[in-house]
This record gives C-alpha cells, structure tokens and sequence, in this order.
C-alpha cells in the first residue's frame, strides 16, 4: 500500500518536471527564433523632376525571420507596385534576398493596363542597401519630360530584441 | 406418429421451417393428444413470462459468505476511493507538503505559459513605438504576431496623388553600390 502511493508520488513529480521540460523547450525555441528574427526596412522614394524639389519619401519595417515573406505594396493613381522580399541566411552570414517585384501601371489617355513582373536574388551583407527601381532607371530625357522618378530602398539588419527590464 | 415435445416446443416457438410447420400445424390439428401436450406447454410459457424476475442476490451473497467463511474464497477488494487510509502523522504532512509543492509548480507553470509574453519593441515607420505580445506557450501565435505587427500581412504604401508615374524603362533591382554606376542623379 504505501509502495503504491510513493509510486503515485513519484508519477506526479515526473509529470510536474515533464509539464517544465516542454515549457522551457518552448521558451528555448522563441529565444532561438528572436534571435534570428530579421527587420526588413523598406523605404519608398519619389524623386521629381526638378532636383531642388525634396523627395517624397515612405517607410515601412517589417519584423520576419529567414525564410518567411515581407511583402509591401505602393498603390497610386495609375501604378500598384507589389514587393515581396525573402531573405534566406547563409552559412557565410550574408543574406540572400530574394525578391519579386510586380508592375501594374496604366499609361493614360488609352488607359491601357501594362504588367511587369521580375525575380531578383541579391546577395546582401547586413545593413547594405538595396535599390528597386519598379519602373526603370530614369536618364536624362526621361528627366526633360517632368517624369517621376521611384525607388524602393531595402536594407536587411538582424533584429534587435530589447533587454527585459 | 406424434412428434416429440422437443419439437412441439420448438414449433410452439416458430423455430420449424416450411414445410415441417405445415405438418405439424396439420397434425396437431387432428390430433387431440398433441393440442393437450400444446395448451400445456403455452400454460408454461405464459406462467413464466408473467412471474417476476427473482433477486438472486441475497441467495449470491449467502453462498458467497458460505465459501469465504470456509476460506474459498476472498472477500472482495473495496474501490479505490473507498478504502480506508492510515498513515502516521509526519508521512501524511510530509505527503501534504509534497503535493502543495507540486500543485504550486504546476500552477506556476500553468501561468507562466498563459500570462508569460515575449514583448517585441522597435521603432516603426512612423517613429512610434510598436509592441508586439505573444504567449510564450504558442509559437504559431508568436508567427501570426510577427507577420501582422502592422495589422495586415501586406504592408500598404499610398502613393502621393499628384505625381505622374511612368515606366522609363524596364525594371531593375541591385545593391547601392551596383546602382551608383549607372544612377543618373
């Protein structure tokens, strides 16, 4: 009788310490992902023509880990622009950006609807800047007819968690 | 010839098959021997349908006494639940103390992993501060926290309305320092 309840004691101290192991591998796996958690910072520009005029400027940071997908879209008037940046870690420790960029843009007066998409895979260091150009390098003629001018700046830097308090 | 009263029961209770029935049927029909070996029989159905079901419980139970009291059998173990224990005072409060013990990790546990949050702080688009809570329990949940810090999986950038946006060539995407080579401004 008494072996059986010092059996029954042992069986929900293992059940206790078994309830704590899972916990703390869970906490163990959220630290592992925090540390590999990455931030995306996306910025969008708009250059006028005339070079005195300031840019206009967005931003936006995303907060992935390698592997999973930011995706940022710019809608105006006549342009969607869809940005979808992986970035992959390399053993190395450079990121692998892959990146897919979409165009949907309407020229007016035939308002006829143009598409462009395009996959990019650019090897970064952290903190290195990306530059996508969704509709083109503008050149100097381009400049002559009061055209825009957009760029999307991508920079990938490890994540930075704050210390608890 | 008659038929036995093994068959008689067995037609009185539709276990012949055609067309043994039939004889039967017709032979008890001419028979007067065989209706009265039938009218008994049905007496002796009907009586013990209708005679209630004894308890044999107590006759069980008095043979059971019988066998235990000549060591033939053991008297049966009592539930779990109702046994009776005893235990000397300090293993009963060592015992107490034990399971307190246990009920408060547990219990501790139990909240650790429903109130415990990971708190994610960084300074977002605009500058102000966004802060990202997970249970600690869920790594699934911590993802879709991740994924919709900014409210939606798709981060949504309006362009101004008062720009002209058009292609001037095809699309091109590099590092900085790739770019600065053919930049023109």
């Amino acid at each position: 009788m008494v072996i059986r309840r010092i059996v029954a004691a042992l069986l929900l101290m293992a059940a206790a310490v078994a309830a704590r192991a899972e916990d703390l591998d869970i906490t163990e796996a959220l630290k592992a992902l925090l540390d590999n958690a990455l931030e995306v910072k996306i910025s969008a520009r708009i250059f006028p023509a005339d070079a005195e005029k300031e840019p206009w400027t967005a931003a936006s940071t995303r907060l992935t880990i390698p592997g999973r997908a930011v995706k940022v879209r710019l809608e105006g008037d006549n342009v969607q622009i869809y940005l979808i940046c992986t970035p992959y870690v390399q053993e190395s420790g450079e990121v692998l950006l892959l990146s897919q960029g979409q165009v949907w843009f309407t020229e007016p007066p035939e308002k006829e609807a143009k598409y462009f998409s395009t996959f990019y895979s650019v090897p970064v260091a952290y903190g290195e800047k990306v530059l996508y150009f969704p509709l083109g390098v503008s050149d100097a003629a381009a400049k002559e007819q009061g055209y825009f001018n957009i760029e999307l700046e991508i920079v990938i830097v490890p994540y930075q968690k704050e210390e608890p308090q | 010839m008659c038929p036995d009263r093994e068959i008689l029961s067995a037609w009185l209770d539709g276990e012949i098959d055609t067309p043994w029935d039939r004889e039967i049927e017709d032979h008890v029909g001419s028979c007067a021997d065989c209706r009265d070996r039938l009218e008994r029989l049905e007496a002796v159905r009907r009586t013990l349908l209708e005679a209630p079901v004894p308890d044999w419980r107590p006759a069980m139970e008095r043979v059971r006494s019988s066998l235990v009291a000549r060591g033939l059998a053991r008297v049966p173990a009592a539930p779990v639940w109702r046994r009776h224990v005893s235990l000397p005072l300090p293993a009963a409060a060592a015992a107490a103390v034990l399971i307190i013990l246990l009920a408060g990790a547990l219990a501790v546990s139990v909240v650790r992993s429903t109130f415990g949050m990971v708190r994610i702080t960084r300074q977002g688009a605009s500058g102000t501060e966004i802060r990202i809570a997970a249970p600690v329990s869920d790594l699934e949940t911590l993802l879709r926290s991740l994924e919709g810090g900014n409210g939606t999986l798709d981060e949504v950038i309006v362009l101004p309305k008062d720009v002209r946006l058009v292609p001037v060539g095809e699309p091109f995407m590099g590092t900085e320092t790739e770019i600065s080579r053919r930049k023109p401004w």
